[in-house]
């Protein structure tokens, strides 16, 4: 089976993230940046899918130059090759022109019979790339996958949800992406780093996909940021002493805060 | 002049920033709980399942040759390692490492003790220092003597890193008195069950070490580590291996250490405003960061050195030296922003505060250091224009 994954480099969740005060896009400056964590468990599901069924893994991702630190770590896991969508115009690109430069990369992979992707980036968290993707390539779409399972030519998918669990099915080719409970990602060898510089990755540019390059970045998007502030400092909190009814005391702040 | 990483120095060193966050740091708190209860941090077996996990990944033996199954990488990679671990209190090391004098041992003695101590079966220990004799290991007074086939060893080592674990050690004795460091000082490989006994030592920090005391100990001859006669020169050579780790890994501490600080600084609120507003506390973090930034560079410097064969004596005990009084300096100045808090057992501050100490003492005080360095100057074997010139 020929996979394609979605990776995106993201802001480590482990610094402190901003926006940009020019133009409210992300701080790329301001934190150190990472494979993001969801995109690990894609490609972690690719390679088991691949090596219980063979075929090939292509990653594909959208990003800035520094990107292929993200696409090397996928490589550096064992997926086999990669194409780079890199060009100043996406700067700023809302989802539907992020899914739209994504869908016309998966097209440059030859034959492929499923595109995995994680359900929502750690940064945007939009949560709708794959769904639209899927509706740009005509694709049927499995979302929020917590286990994938292949009958021949049909996937099966536990898509779990805020709504409950339900099952649902698809012939391939087919997007699925996938939550943090799919699998635990395993660690990129010793042996997959040094491999992975000799992988073919194919960058290209929006034009080299067709695009004309005033579809997409800030001044196209279809959705706009007119402010961002940043997050309030921590506050120090409220201690409960825990004299028999800490339980109870716990529970009426939750219930005054309308989290329960 | 290039300062920046090649792409697979920084995937491994971002994979091991990565293994020190997912698998290290999440047991740090139990690991302050268990310490403050008086038991160990990590167990052995916690230890060895982190190890296995690691070597699944292929990160075994970071400095042990690929012929001995480890990964082989140079010195500069290694510092590289040490910084990130150096990032978690939590005492954890990569498998597959083997002191530098055991690979002189002969093919037999390999089998017996160089690769079962790669593969994490047996543990050793390197016994050099006496009650009488540290830095001045000259001067020791544990005594081999030939009886028959067999040598039979007296006296006593003391401080000695790995010792209540260790099943052998790499004993240095007297086998002739004359001769004494030149020539007459031999290694041994010593089987715990040949009748050493071990006495743990309590310390102010996570360092356990032991005294080892030999009373009639019986060892073949076969267990002669090198020739008769020649082990003051393993002994040098054991020591000068790898110095530049010991600061690489309080780089690591301290980088945590003053992110720490800063994030103390810009949370706590006094007077109406965070502290991180006030000259003191400004003053404080920006001292430690040009000083991580002068340690980073010649703890890197040093083990540059070493990848490129140069004599790095003189770099190492710049590292070292700079890195033990400067890791102490920040992790006081830490402590003093965190305050009240600073000193308790709740945060790691203090921990690490007793640990750092240890850093201007073992492997050669500050003094040793700096009579390395000044005598490396005084006798023209370096410049103070550095390897420039």
């Amino acid at each position: 089976m020929n996979i394609v994954v979605l990776v995106k480099q993201v802001p480590d969740t482990w610094s402190e993230r901003k926006l940009t005060d020019a133009d409210h896009t992300l701080d790329r400056e301001a934190a150190d940046a990472v494979l993001d964590e969801i995109n690990e468990r894609a490609v972690e599901e690719a390679l088991r899918i691949k090596e219980a069924q063979g075929g090939e893994v292509t990653v594909v991702s959208m990003g800035p130059d520094r990107a292929t630190d993200a696409i090397r770590k996928a490589l550096s896991m064992g997926a086999d090759k990669a194409v780079h969508v890199s060009d100043e115009a996406l700067h700023g690109s809302d989802a539907v022109q992020t899914a739209r430069v994504l869908a016309k990369a998966i097209g440059t992979v030859e034959g492929y019979d499923l595109i995995l992707a994680g359900n929502e980036a750690t940064d945007g968290r939009a949560g709708a790339v794959p769904a639209m993707i899927a509706e740009l390539l005509g694709l049927p779409q499995l979302t929020q996958a917590r286990k994938v399972s292949f009958d021949g030519s049909t996937v099966t998918v536990e898509r779990e949800t805020e709504e409950g669990l339900t099952t649902v099915q698809a012939s391939l080719p087919a997007v699925v992406s996938v939550t943090e409970k799919i699998n635990e990602p395993r660690y990129p060898s010793f042996k997959g780093i040094m491999a992975a510089k000799k992988k073919p990755v194919n960058t290209v540019t929006v034009a080299d996909l067709g695009i004309d390059a005033g579809e997409v970045g800030l001044a196209g998007a279809l959705t706009t940021v007119l402010e961002a502030a940043p997050k309030p400092p921590r506050t120090a909190g409220e201690r409960v002493e825990d004299d028999g009814t800490g339980g109870t005391k716990i529970a009426e702040y939750l219930v005054g805060q309308k989290l329960i | 002049m290039d300062f920046s990483l090649s792409d697979e120095q920084r995937e491994i060193r971002d994979w091991v920033r990565t293994f020190v966050r997912r698998e290290i740091m999440p047991l740090e708190p139990e690991v302050l709980r268990r310490e403050r209860r008086g038991e160990p941090g990590l167990t052995h077996e916690e230890h060895r399942e982190l190890r296995q996990k690691a070597k699944q990944a292929g990160f075994w033996g970071v400095l042990t040759p690929q012929e001995y199954g480890g990964m082989g990488l140079p010195a500069v990679m290694a510092a590289l390692i040490e910084a990130e671990l150096g990032r978690s209190f939590v005492p954890f090391r990569f498998g597959g490492y083997a002191d530098n004098i055991l690979f002189h041992a002969n093919e037999e003695q390999k089998q017996r003790y160089l690769l079962p101590t790669i593969a994490g079966e047996r543990i050793s220990c390197f016994a050099i220092t006496e009650p009488g004799a540290g830095s001045d290991a000259k001067n020791i007074r544990t005594s081999a003597r030939k009886d028959g086939a067999d040598w039979v060893i007296n006296g006593e080592k003391t401080f000695i890193t790995g010792g209540n674990e260790a099943d052998f050690a790499m004993v240095f004795a007297v086998t002739d008195k004359d001769k004494g460091a030149a020539g007459g000082v031999t290694c041994f490989l010593v089987d715990r069950d040949m009748g050493w006994k071990s006495e743990p030592i309590d310390t102010m920090g996570e360092w356990g070490p032991a005294s080892l005391i030999f009373d009639n100990v019986r060892v073949p001859e076969e267990n002669v580590l090198g020739e008769v006669g020649r082990g003051f020169q393993l002994a040098m050579q054991w020591i000068g291996q790898g110095r530049y780790l010991l600061p690489a890994r309080a780089l690591g501490a301290c980088e945590r250490l003053v992110e720490m600080a800063i994030e103390q600084s810009k949370t706590r609120v006094t007077f109406g405003e965070p502290i991180a507003n006030r000259q003191a506390i400004q003053w404080m973090i920006a001292d430690s960061a040009v000083e991580i930034e002068a340690l980073r560079w010649l703890v890197l410097h040093a083990a540059w050195q070493v990848d490129q064969g140069m004599d790095s004596r003189q770099a190492q005990s710049m590292a070292k030296l700079y890195g033990g009084v400067k890791a102490n300096e920040i992790v006081d100045r830490v402590l003093q922003i965190h305050g009240g808090m600073g000193y308790t057992r709740e945060l790691p501050v203090e921990r690490w505060y007793r640990e750092l100490r240890l850093l201007r003492i073992y492997e050669g005080t500050d003094e040793i250091q700096r009579r390395t360095i000044a005598r490396n100057l005084i006798k023209g074997h370096a410049s103070v224009r550095g390897v420039l010139g």
